[in-house]
């Protein structure tokens, strides 16, 4: 459950990335398959070496899939249901990998903001992603 | 032992050379305490932890917060002997500060979210790679005398 000062947080955050979502979701990435890089199991259709463009396609559509979660916090399992779906039958990802790309997501944000990145923003940030992050693994079994 | 290539080492030592230990240490030490609130229980003698504010500005986050980093530090310089350089300081949190090892990955992660925070754009892909290889190393040292 987040508060409403979390809540508050994480809108700051997400209206900085906001039209950005295929730089910010390239970069996730990118950092994902370079500090992780069993990950990239999980993404052979993008080759196996995937170039700028394919990162900032794929990443473009997991950060506005982010952008969907943030518009809908108080009803985060109904918005991601299909993704939730889609990650347990089809794509069958690992709950463990779910804290990595969570890790690279706080060292992307971190690195971007800076000094304006407070430690509220990262314990929102750490209780929201952590929050997705279950509802994507709870149709595992 | 933690396999880093010549460039990363070059790199984590060079970006170490620039970290303001003190700072950096408090930082890491209170972020974990904030972000992941359990982990307090080690510290009922720090004093007031009771918000976020509190505990950034607490001053004895600040000072174990320096201790921990230096110990960082001297992991840096014996990358080729991490278990041996962290030995008696894992026999410590094992027996004597119970503390659960995850709690080591834990605090390497806010590190290197801290680190990023600090260094932005020169903290690109392969660095962050290296720290975090060298914070896993140092956690699995930490917990080898665990029994």
């Amino acid at each position: 459950m987040l508060s409403a000062e979390e809540q508050a947080h994480i809108a700051q955050v997400w209206d900085l990335i906001a039209g950005h979502e295929a730089p910010f979701g390239a970069e996730l990435l990118l950092r994902l398959f370079t500090v992780y890089p069993s990950t990239k199991l999980y993404f052979q259709h993008l080759g196996a070496f995937p170039d700028e463009v394919q990162l900032l396609s794929h990443g473009q559509r997991m950060l506005q899939a982010v952008g969907v979660a943030v518009r809908h916090l108080d009803n985060l399992r109904a918005a991601l249901r299909p993704l939730a779906d889609l990650h347990a039958h089809v794509l069958r990802v690992d709950p463990a990998n779910f804290p990595l790309l969570i890790q690279c997501f706080q060292v992307v944000l971190a690195s971007h903001l800076q000094g304006e990145f407070t430690v509220e923003m990262q314990a929102a940030w750490d209780k929201f992603l952590t929050g997705v992050a279950i509802v994507l693994t709870e149709q595992h079994r | 032992m933690v396999h880093l290539t010549g460039e990363e080492k070059g790199a984590v030592t060079g970006l170490w050379g620039k970290v303001n230990v003190e700072e950096v240490g408090g930082e890491a030490l209170g972020r974990l305490l904030v972000v992941y609130p359990w982990t307090q229980r080690f510290f009922d003698s720090f004093g007031d932890l009771s918000n976020a504010g509190a505990v950034m500005g607490n001053p004895k986050v600040k000072a174990h917060g320096k201790k921990v980093l230096d110990a960082f530090g001297e992991g840096l310089k014996n990358l080729d002997n991490l278990k041996g350089t962290f030995a008696k300081l894992s026999e410590l949190h094992c027996d004597k500060l119970h503390v659960d090892p995850e709690n080591f990955r834990l605090l390497g992660n806010v590190l290197v979210v801290v680190l990023a925070r600090h260094f932005g754009k020169e903290f690109t892909p392969p660095v962050q790679g290296a720290f975090q290889k060298l914070a896993s190393g140092v956690a699995t040292a930490l917990a080898h005398k665990y029994h």
